[in-house]
């Protein structure tokens, strides 16, 4: 009771200063609270363009084919095979212009399976197990995913199984280059597939996401055993995993240079997109740093200054508790926590106040157009902020009635020095 | 003969205010025995309260001295000091310094938290040893200065210190009240054997052992 009473009784008129306090900080809380969120919504998005866009990769791809799929009207004309991308890419050659770089090889090829008397379009795709991963999500429903090792066998999507009626350990066969049927053994049902660089859909085929002007559905086998369907180890597409950020400019100098005799390969990066990102955040970040920082020091430096004078007000009897033998740190502790309350609770009042009315999402059309909507986030470097500003403003307030109470004669701050 | 409890040897402290320099106390030498009661007396900013606030480590002299139950009080860092007066020695101040926002109960406590032995019943007997036990639950506001001042006495004894140490302690009261004080103050450290040392201007006061006299920073008697 007694250290409740020396903490927040006895203020008096001060009380009103130290409310007035209470009330700026909570105001430059909710606009710097404001700021920041809306810089960490912008950390956020970034991160997620980071992840989306991965920087690093290059892809390399062979010209599209538009030519339209003939479907076969009866059962007597033969399955035909429609690239996806035509394969023009020498594999020597791109390992090659790679280096030390990782190459994610693939070969996106469209055919038709005919079972009976019936018939299926289905995309195949040539790939390598361990590589695709990383720059592609497949999600396993039942069964595994696909081995280097592996000979005919595949793993498919759910909509692609079903229209072929097949599940784990049926097979379907799909016709070779030189004419015999390849018998494709399901290893692997997969309910979900995120393909970077997904190629345009081009037919009517079962998929994951009907939707979708790209595909998302497929038989994946291993690059071995699409050679072997195809016939060839030309590449349709491909993937350079760059060992840094850094590098990737060098590394689509060196492909564009690989390929510069061949008009039908084409090499993109979304480097370029990134830094705009990067350039839009830094913009965003900038901006409303400004507007915190601006903040943090006119509004911060009065309320400071509201509780210099309440505790040089309380400076006396700070001095008396000393004089009567309290230590220096426990005869002030009342007025740090007296101002911790204070910062805490408006930083509290504040930081709320920003996350109800602060608008989301947010965006600045010009300055963030590469960014897309930012939403404002409160999290734990937010609140972090508002706190470590009150602290700070406590501390500022508090260090110059410290300051005499420690470095002078505690008799010069004892009321009635008479000498 | 009793081992001196307080001494001051060539105890000087000079005050710089606006470029000026003030001379508070002179080459000052005293020595103080244990349970003797010593009046010091002398005109307004003659030096008295320099010189108890430098006994009691509120402050630090220029040049010289200053020993009390064997501590050297001028080299005490800030929170050895601090310890050093919970255990050593009680204030009376001239205008109380009572926390307003305490009971008279909870100020009389206070002396006792620094030493992290608060007893409400040791509490309850100092105000009753100065005639408060019905007032423990009134805030200073509620009292009057004499009660205020015997409040501010219990204060200094709660710790049972071996020094009391009173700043014109009847300096703003009326003469009935200044007499009940003095009374209260000089019966409970000779009940306990305690030395006071007590800060005065008034003359008139003869129930000291010794009696000293500052002028201008020297002291300049010295009576039994």
């Amino acid at each position: 009771m007694i250290w409740t009473k020396l903490t927040f009784g006895g203020f008096g008129r001060r009380l009103v200063e130290a409310i007035a306090a209470a009330i700026i900080i909570a105001a430059t809380s909710a606009v710097v609270a404001a700021s920041l969120m809306v810089v960490e919504g912008a950390r956020n998005t970034l991160a997620r363009a980071i992840r989306q866009d991965r920087p690093d990769i290059v892809q390399v791809k062979s010209r599209f084919n538009r030519a339209l799929f003939e479907t076969p009207r009866s059962g007597n004309l033969p399955p035909l095979t429609v690239p996806v991308y035509e394969p023009l890419i020498d594999p020597v050659g791109l390992q090659k212009a790679a280096a030390d770089h990782q190459v994610v090889e693939r070969q996106s090829l469209f055919r038709n399976v005919v079972t009976g008397n019936s018939f299926l379009n289905v995309y195949i795709f040539g790939v390598d197990p361990d590589a695709e991963r990383q720059v592609s999500s497949f999600s396993l429903a039942r069964g595994r995913f696909l081995r280097r090792e592996d000979r005919a066998v595949t793993v498919l999507d759910q909509a692609s199984a079903r229209a072929l009626g097949v599940d784990i350990g049926g097979s379907f066969p799909v016709r070779k280059a030189d004419g015999t049927d390849l018998n494709l053994t399901v290893v692997g049902i997969l309910d979900g597939v995120e393909l970077r660089g997904a190629p345009p859909r081009s037919a009517e085929t079962p998929s994951l996401t009907p939707d979708s002007t790209f595909v998302s559905s497929g038989a994946f086998v291993n690059m071995a055993t699409s050679e072997e369907i195809f016939g060839r180890n030309s590449l349709t597409d491909a993937f350079v995993v760059a060992s840094s950020v850094s590098e990737v400019r060098d590394l689509v100098a060196k492909l564009q240079e690989t390929f510069r005799l061949e008009p039908g390969v084409f090499v993109t990066e979304r480097f370029s997109q990134y830094q705009r990102k990067v350039g839009d955040f830094v913009l965003t970040f900038a901006l409303f740093s400004v507007i915190s920082i601006a903040t943090v020091l006119f509004a911060g430096s009065f309320a400071s200054s509201l509780l210099n004078d309440i505790y040089a007000g309380r400076r006396q009897q700070y001095a008396t508790l000393i004089a009567l033998g309290l230590s220096p740190t426990i005869a002030i502790a009342p007025a740090a926590a007296f101002g911790l309350a204070i910062g805490v609770t408006a930083v509290l009042v504040g930081g709320m106040a920003a996350a109800a009315f602060v608008p989301r999402p947010f965006a600045m059309p010009s300055l963030m157009a590469d960014l897309g909507p930012t939403v404002p986030t409160m999290d734990w470097v937010v609140a972090g902020s508002m706190v470590a500003i009150a602290i700070a403003a406590v501390f500022v307030g508090l260090v110059p009635t410290v300051f005499r109470l420690v470095r002078q004669p505690i008799a010069m701050s004892l009321p009635e020095v008479n000498p | 003969m009793t081992a001196a409890l307080v001494s001051l040897r060539s105890v000087s402290k000079t005050y710089r205010r606006q470029r000026q320099t003030i001379g508070a106390l002179h080459d000052v030498s005293l020595e103080v025995e244990c349970g003797e009661f010593v009046r010091l007396s002398g005109p307004s900013g003659s030096g008295k309260t320099t010189l108890l606030n430098l006994v009691a480590g509120l402050d630090r002299p220029d040049h010289g001295e200053i020993f009390v139950a064997g501590i050297d009080v001028a080299r005490l860092s800030v929170s050895r000091a601090s310890k050093y007066r919970a255990e050593q020695v009680g204030m009376v101040f001239q205008s109380y310094n009572l926390i307003p926002q305490l009971t008279a109960l909870e100020n009389v406590l206070l002396p006792m938290i620094a030493l992290r032995r608060a007893d409400q019943r040791r509490a309850r007997e100092l105000l009753d040893l100065v005639g408060l036990a019905d007032r423990s639950a009134h805030n200073p506001a509620q009292l009057s200065g004499g009660e205020q001042q015997r409040v501010a006495i219990a204060r200094a004894l709660a710790n049972d210190p071996a020094l009391v140490l009173a700043d014109e302690p009847t300096g703003n009261l009326d003469d009935q009240s200044a007499q009940r004080v003095m009374g209260v103050l000089t019966s409970a450290v000779r009940e306990r054997g305690r030395t006071l040392l007590l800060v005065t201007h008034e003359r008139g006061m003869r129930t000291a052992e010794r009696s000293l006299e500052l002028r201008g920073g020297v002291l300049l008697s010295a009576s039994g």
